[in-house]
């Protein structure tokens, strides 16, 4: 009997104790077990997104022009963070328009049939260079699990909060079916595309 | 046959270079008319990374062509030709030595014009040799044609006088540039 009232008062105390701790330790109106995560999305005049291939042996580069942003980020709290990248892959520039018929064409990006390309990434983890993203990149209606190595800094500018959001990653064109056909040879149009960004992101005003 | 030129032959080496040139020429003419009815596509692009490639391949032969005339005796023009035969064939050889750097150079600058950067068959990328430009490029395609079909009439003259050499004048002229002895050689 006295032991287990005895139970019962340390158990009380520890959870009295565990309420408390955050409240008296850590004195702010806003302090809450983890960091707040900051909005961000993009700033289109000032991103870029690009991606490098060869042709016919030489390296050729292109990007696109339209690709939303949002990143949700926080670097004291990754396992809040996610990013979501929606690529309108009918604004690519290849910068020669016949290239960009023939990349916008059923055997390649079919962007009649799959206007958009999308990266999902609600794994966000510290790496030793800045951090990586793991998630699901769906190019051409195929999803495949890619990771993104990126470095995140932000920035104050005209007391506006930015992030600067830059990496690159290789991947497969093959992978994800652009290529069918006789583009599905890869000894003139490389498998290999590195694709690289360089974000300017606005922070959302609470 | 002599490594080098003599005052009354070509040497291995000229010859070597002037045939490998010949046959790249009409790999290169071949090449271009196969890709000009094709609709853009990989068949298009492989053909023309070849003739962009074999390009560059003739443009390194003339530079090594010029050298080794520098580096060597040009056999002497027949003593039959008529004073205007003589300018007629100086004028000939001239002009395909012109455009043997003026083909590739001009197909060259007409692939960096358009962004499409060249490549020696996969190995080497070679600069951009001019910057970017949709009326250079249009300038430099209108070059490039026009330089092709001035060649094709070119070499037709000189064909055509080797061939009168050969068949009407039974002259060593065309023998001198092949790897047998002429008839009428003194070695």
């Amino acid at each position: 009997m006295l032991r287990a009232s005895l139970t019962v008062i340390c158990a009380a105390a520890l959870l009295a104790a565990a309420s408390l701790t955050p409240a008296t330790v850590f004195a702010t109106p806003a302090a809450a077990p983890a960091a707040a995560v900051t909005h961000y999305t993009l700033d289109p005049a000032k991103s870029s997104l690009e991606f490098v291939f060869t042709q016919a042996g030489a390296l050729n580069k292109g990007h696109f022009a339209r690709f939303p942003v949002s990143l949700d980020f926080a670097a004291d709290n990754l396992a809040a963070s996610r990013l979501e990248v929606g690529v309108e892959v009918t604004s690519l520039d290849s910068g020669d328009k016949d290239r960009d018929d023939t990349l916008r064409s059923a055997d390649l990006f079919a962007v009649a049939k799959f206007p958009q390309a999308n990266f999902s990434a609600a794994q966000i983890v510290k790496t030793a260079a800045g951090y990586e993203a793991a998630g699901k990149l769906t190019i051409r209606g195929v999803t495949r699990d890619v990771r993104v190595p990126f470095t995140f800094r932000t920035a104050s500018e005209q007391g506006a909060a930015v992030g600067y959001m830059n990496g690159k990653v290789t991947i497969r064109r093959l992978d994800f079916g652009v290529g069918q056909g006789d583009w599905k040879a890869t000894d003139q149009v490389g498998n290999d595309v590195v694709v690289s960004f360089a974000l300017r992101l606005s922070a959302a005003t609470h | 046959m002599a490594i080098r030129n003599t005052p009354r032959r070509w040497g291995a080496v000229s010859q070597f270079l002037h045939w490998t040139i010949v046959v790249l020429i009409i790999v290169q003419v071949t090449l271009a008319a196969l890709a000009d009815n094709l609709p853009n596509g990989m068949h298009k692009l492989t053909l023309l990374a070849r003739h962009k490639s074999f390009g560059i391949t003739i443009l390194a032969l003339a530079i090594l062509r010029l050298l080794w005339r520098r580096l060597n005796d040009t056999p002497e023009l027949p003593d039959t030709l008529k004073p205007y035969e003589r300018f007629l064939a100086r004028f000939v050889h001239s002009a395909l030595y012109v455009l043997l750097f003026a083909m590739p150079l001009s197909g060259w600058m007409m692939s960096s014009a358009r962004g499409f950067p060249v490549s020696w068959f996969g190995f080497i990328q070679l600069p951009d040799l001019v910057p970017k430009s949709k009326p250079l490029y249009q300038a430099f395609l209108t070059t490039h044609e026009a330089l092709a079909w001035t060649l094709g009439a070119v070499v037709i003259l000189h064909v055509a006088a080797a061939l009168k050499h050969h068949l009407v004048l039974k002259d060593d002229t065309l023998r001198r540039m092949l790897p047998f002895p002429g008839k009428n050689e003194r070695t």
